[in-house]
Order: structure tokens, then sequence, then C-alpha cells
């Protein structure tokens, strides 16, 4: 027998009466802390003191501690010069896409001095992976653990769903996008909480254009330091931009936000641990083959002359629209395979700082990479569709506004 | 004294009991431990029409205001 | 045999999985961490079970992607047993969702998890009482000290089908025995 909502609620007060106590509610410290957390007065200072801090730990232990202190040194005092001796047949296709593109001056071949110029698989490719992303992603995954565990995520949801209510969104978004900031594939997993399908859309298509991943986060912080703030803001404020027209274009509902607070607890070292290890890996087991063959593919293409081709042809378009070098063109059309590594080559272009951020935020707002297309395509092949379709234009539209803002500023 | 008030025009800190919320809320919020007859407590607002977090049976829960406002309260 | 790990979000299910399998789910102290189902196996009584970390739902009128997940899972296996793991400091809605799947016919263990948490907020569970009532093994855990957790296993050959019916007629009996214990 199925019994109605009403009388199921009149079973379990029944029931609830026979075996349950509920003695003086105490007011713990936890709840205290609890409560000051969500509090908008006190709530939304100590919520911006936790991302500042999530963020500048982020930069200093991936970025000058790990990266700059150890990594940088590693590579290009002692790989980089090890494998360009002893790796055989310098200068021919092979050694250029496994070792080192190098360079022609006056027609000789030189070497290259990092590995961030020599765009090699075993210098550029592994240093990129091992020296900037590992660290990134590792400090990242730490960091998040420690607030997931703590109980923090739902009273950042609570603070913020305000704004995220403007763009059709509501605070619980707030977890898609930050996980996104790790990996986007569990990020677009974690859109599954939204309750609409057009919260969903919306959702999985802003953190598809523009959530870059720790990985890319990790490169930029190493590649172009002074800039990455303007970079994210401009980021930050597409997001709100396009989720604010996308609310209003796209059809369907949009439900507000009902969730549940959990106490905060003290964090388990133990699953800390586990988590940060279970998610590196998993995140090496899907970017790691994609970084190298990318690595791989990126190089073959060079020496075919396929992306100085397809550069040449887009470059009109990168100068006049978004105001970018045309050198800038290799890199963008190679961005299509690996953002990470397209990043780390525009930042060996001469150009203005203007032309850097917008050249980029276009890499970060570019295309998912092929790991998160995959994992859109298992959401859905109509919804990614339509994404692509939006991405296309936000690349074109938002790509000529920030041009235009350079413009208006002076800068560009 | 006793009087009804929504619950999103509720105070910090102010207690009462559920009274009656409107029907096609009623399930969802049941979930949460919400239901006609439950005692609760507003924890917090949040400012320019946020979510209303509130405190029942010991457990907390944020509802957008759209909700609170469909749900009436007898404030002791 | 299948055994689903069902309840709330955030009720501690995961931990339960992980434990009982030696899988490595991500647990995280927020609602909506699990999204899709995971399988694993763990013993009982010598013999290999198939057990599922299926994601939280508050009831099985679903309204997201993960409930619906939660509740078709449940659908497709017609022949599964449930643990249902209930936050035992909110006992009562955690019932909800366990009375609803009992009245699909689907046989039932509770584990009344956090008990430790239920304890700090002076919320007094009388486990015997309700299983008596519910007339399923009910069990306290603490998933994460693993307090419990040998018990529910050992139980769990113990679940079966209920009659709401029944439930209902029991606690109108536990009431009349608590009135009358009332009077001296
Ligand atoms: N204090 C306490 N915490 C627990 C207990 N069981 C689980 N937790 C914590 O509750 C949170 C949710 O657990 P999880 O397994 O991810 O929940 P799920 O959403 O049901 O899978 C995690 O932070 C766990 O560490 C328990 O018995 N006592
Ligand atoms: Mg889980």
């Amino acid at each position: 027998m199925k019994l109605s909502a009403e009388e199921r609620w009149d079973l379990i007060d029944r029931i609830s009466k026979e075996t349950v106590t509920f003695g003086a509610y105490r007011h713990t410290l936890t709840d205290a802390i609890g409560e000051l957390t969500i509090k908008p007065l006190t709530g939304i200072p100590i919520a911006i003191a936790v991302l500042y801090g999530f963020w500048s730990l982020f930069g200093s232990f991936a970025g000058t501690l790990c990266t700059d202190g150890f990594f940088v040194k590693f590579f290009d005092g002692y790989w980089l010069p090890w494998l360009q001796q002893v790796f055989p047949g310098q200068g021919n296709w092979f050694y250029v896409i496994m070792v080192d593109a190098g360079g022609i001056e006056s027609g000789e071949f030189v070497l290259s001095e990092s590995s961030f110029e020599s765009f090699g698989v075993l210098t550029s490719g592994l240093f990129l992976a091992i020296g900037v992303v590992l660290p990134a992603i590792f400090i990242f995954y730490l960091m998040l653990a420690i607030l997931e565990d703590i109980g923090y995520m739902p009273r950042l949801a609570v603070l913020i769903d305000t704004m995220l209510h403007r763009i059709g969104l509501h605070g619980y978004a707030i977890v898609p996008t930050i996980l996104s900031l790790g990996c986007n594939v569990p990020g677009v997993a974690a859109t599954r909480i939204l309750e609409t399908k057009k919260q969903r859309f919306i959702m999985m298509t802003l953190l598809a254009i523009f959530i870059p991943c720790g990985a890319q986060i990790g490169i930029m912080e190493e590649v172009v330091p002074d800039l990455i703030g303007w970079i994210m803001l401009y980021l930050i404020i597409g997001y709100f931009i396009f989720g604010y027209i996308l609310n209003k274009i796209v059809p369907g509902r949009a439900p507000e936000f009902l969730i549940d607070v959990p106490p905060y607890r003290r964090p388990l070292a133990r699953n800390i641990g586990k988590k940060i290890y279970g998610r590196v890996t998993g995140f090496f087991k899907v970017a790691l083959p994609f970084v190298l063959l990318g690595c791989v593919i990126v190089g073959i293409l060079y020496q075919m002359g396929v992306i100085q081709w397809l550069g040449g042809v887009l470059a009109p378009i990168f100068v006049g629209w978004f105001g970018v070098p045309p050198e800038t063109a290799g890199p963008l059309v190679a961005a299509f395979l690996r953002k990470d590594l397209a990043v780390a080559q525009l930042s060996t272009i001469e150009m203005t700082e203007y032309q850097m951020i917008t050249s980029v935020v276009l890499v970060s707002i570019y295309f998912p990479c092929v790991a998160t297309f995959a994992m859109m395509l298992k959401e859905g092949w109509k919804d990614l569709l339509w994404a692509l379709a939006v991405l296309a234009v936000v690349v074109f539209v938002y790509g000529g506004l920030i041009h235009l803002i350079g413009i208006l500023l002076g800068v560009a | 004294m006793a009087m009804e008030r929504k619950l999103s025009e509720m105070d910090y800190d102010e207690e009462g009991t559920v009274t009656e919320i409107e029907e096609y809320l009623r399930r969802r919020v049941a979930g949460m431990g919400i239901r006609v007859g439950k005692k609760l407590r507003v924890v917090t607002k949040q400012p320019i029409k946020g979510p209303v977090d509130v405190i029942v049976d010991g457990a907390e829960t944020s509802l957008g205001l759209d909700m609170a406002e469909k749900i009436t309260v007898e404030v002791a | 045999m299948k055994i689903l790990l069902m309840g709330h979000p955030n009720v501690g299910k995961s931990v339960f999985f992980n434990r009982l399998t030696g899988a490595n789910v991500t647990e995280s102290n927020y609602p909506g961490t699990t999204v899709d189902y995971t399988k694993g196996w763990m013993k009982i009584d010598g013999k290999d079970v198939e057990l599922v970390d299926v994601p939280g739902t508050f009831s099985l009128d679903p309204k997201d992607k993960a409930e619906e997940v939660a509740v078709a899972m449940l659908h497709e296996n017609r022949g599964a047993l449930v643990i249902s793991v209930i936050d035992a400091s909110k006992i009562e809605r955690g019932l909800y969702l366990a009375l609803e799947i009992i009245e699909e016919g689907y046989p039932l263990v509770i584990a009344l998890n956090m008990r430790d948490v239920a304890e700090d907020k002076n919320i007094l569970i009388d486990a015997d009482k309700l299983e008596r009532i519910l007339d399923i093994p009910v069990v306290s855990t603490v998933a994460i000290s693993g307090e419990g957790i040998k018990e529910l296993v050992s139980r769990v050959k113990e679940a079966k089908p209920v009659d709401v019916d029944d439930i209902i007629s029991n606690a109108t009996k536990a009431a009349d025995v608590g009135a009358a214990g009332d009077v001296p």
C-alpha cells in the first residue's frame, strides 16, 4: 500500500514522537562560526578573504615555490641542455618534435635556451605537465578538499546566490564553477545538481567558455604573472555578461535556491589525502596524454606548415578585429589543440601588454579542451552543438569588445 | 502576543511556528524538514532579495526569497 | 544479490561505500558530491555482493538530474535490497524517503548514521523501539569511525519487505503502550 505525502508525514510524526527526544538545542562554537560565515555583514568579508587567500596561496605555492624555485632550474639547467646534447639528429624533424624546434638565426640552427621556447614533447611537454601543471593542480585540489570537507561550499553558495540569480542560475552553481577551476570535466558533470535543462545548459556553456582549468591558470601564473589578474577579471566579467544574455534568450525555468547547509566538520587528513591523490591521478590520466599528444600534433602541423598557412589566412581577422599582432595567429590556431602550449607560445611573442591580455583571454574562451568536449557530448549532443554555436559568437563578440575597450582606454 | 507573518518578512534570530505553506511548495520544502507545525528560527537573510536561512529541528536550510514568501509563520 | 545505498545527499553514503568495498569515491561535506552511481563489490558471509553508491535524493519524486539517476537506479533494480542511510540528526526527513522505498516493496535496512552528530545536538533516538515499529533492522552508526558497520553488514540478511499498514498499527500499539506506561 502507498500513502499520500500527508499520511506519510503523519505517520512519521507518530513514529518520531515514540522514538525521538529532541533535547534543548545547544549552541556550540561550531554553530557560532557557522552563523558568522553566513551572515552577510561578516560572511561576505570572510568569503572575500577566503577566496583571496586561496588565490595567493595558489600563486605562491605553484608558481613561485615549485615551478620557479625548482622545476625551471631543473628543466632549463639540466634536462634541456642534456637532451639537446644526447638526442641524435639535431635539426631533423624527429628531433624538432621531441626536443627542440630551436630557431634559425642568420641561416644557422640555434638551440633554445628554455623549456618555454623549445616546444619539444620531451622538453616543453614534460615541463608544462610536471613542472607547471602538477604543482598547480596539487595545491588547488588540496585547498579545495579542505574547503569541501569543512563544509564551506554551501555557505559560499548562499552568499553568492543573489549574483548568480541574475544569470538564471542560483547559488549552488558555485559548485560546478569552482570544480571547473580545477578541471572542466568534473565541473560539467556537477551541472547535474541544477534543476532544469535551462540552468544546466547555461552553466555548461559558461564553464566551457569562461572558466580556465587549473592547468591553464597554472601556466598563465607562470608566463604572464603580472597580467593574470586582468585576464581573470575579463573572464569573470564575460561569465556574467553572457550568463545574463543567455538567461534572457534560453527558454525554460530558472527555479530558486533551496539547499541544506551542513554543519562544519573537522576535515580528516586521510580523506583529504585520498581525494587529492584520486583527483591528481585522474587529471593526469585524462590530461597528460592530451598534453603530450597535443605537442606532437602541433609540432607536426608546424613542420608541415599547416598552422603557418591557417595563421596567414586568419591573421587579418586577428589583427583587424581582435587587435593582436599577426604572429599570434599561429598559437591561436594551435590553441584548438593545446591551450596551455598556446599560452606558453604567446608569452614568447613581442607585443603590448593589452595585446597579451586579449590574446590569452581569446585562448581561454576559444574552444573547450578535448576531454571537456567529450564530457559535454556525454551530457547530450544537441546541447553541445548549441554551446559551440554560442561559443563562436562569444569569441567573436567578446574578443571584439575587449579590443574596443582597449581602443577607448587608449591602450590598444 | 502571537502574530502571523511571511517567512520572508521575519527578522534575524526571530522564531516561530510554521502555520501554512502554499500547496505547490509543500513537498519540496518538506524534504528539507520544513513543514506545518514545525518550529523554526531565522539565522539570517541575504541582502538584495537574497535567500533566507532557517534552522528547523537543528538542521540549517537556505531557501530563495520567493519561496520564503509562500510560507506563513506564527511568530512567538 | 544487489544492494543499493540510498538516502539524502550528504548523509555518509559514500563513506559507507568506500568502507564496504574498499573503493575510492569522493566524500565531501556538501550535498551533490555524488552525481552518478558507482558500483563495487563487498563480501557478506563469504559471498560476493554488488553494492551501488547511489546519488543522494530527497524523495522518489526527483527534482534534478542527479536525483533522476537515483530514482531510475531504484526502479531498474526491482530485486535489489536497500540500505537506507539516514542522518540521525535529521531523522524525520530521512524516514520519509525510507518509507517511500518501503511502500514500493523493497526489502530495507536502516543505517542511522551520524549518531555522534545527533548526540552533539542533544537528539536521542530509541533505535530498538524504532526497529520494533518499522519491523526491519535499524543500526546506529558513525560511518567515519566505522562504528556499527559490522553490525549493519551482519544484519543485512534480515531485511525484508514490510507493509506500511503493519507499521501504522505498530506505531499505534507503541503509542498505547507508551500511554499506558505513563499511568502509574
Ligand atoms: N561526524 C560524522 N561525520 C560523518 C559521518 N558519516 C559521514 N560523515 C561526513 O559527512 C560528509 C558526507 O559524507 P558522504 O559520504 O560524502 O555523503 P553522501 O553524500 O551521502 O555520499 C563527509 O564530510 C563525511 O566525512 C558520521 O557518522 N559522523
Ligand atoms: Mg556521495
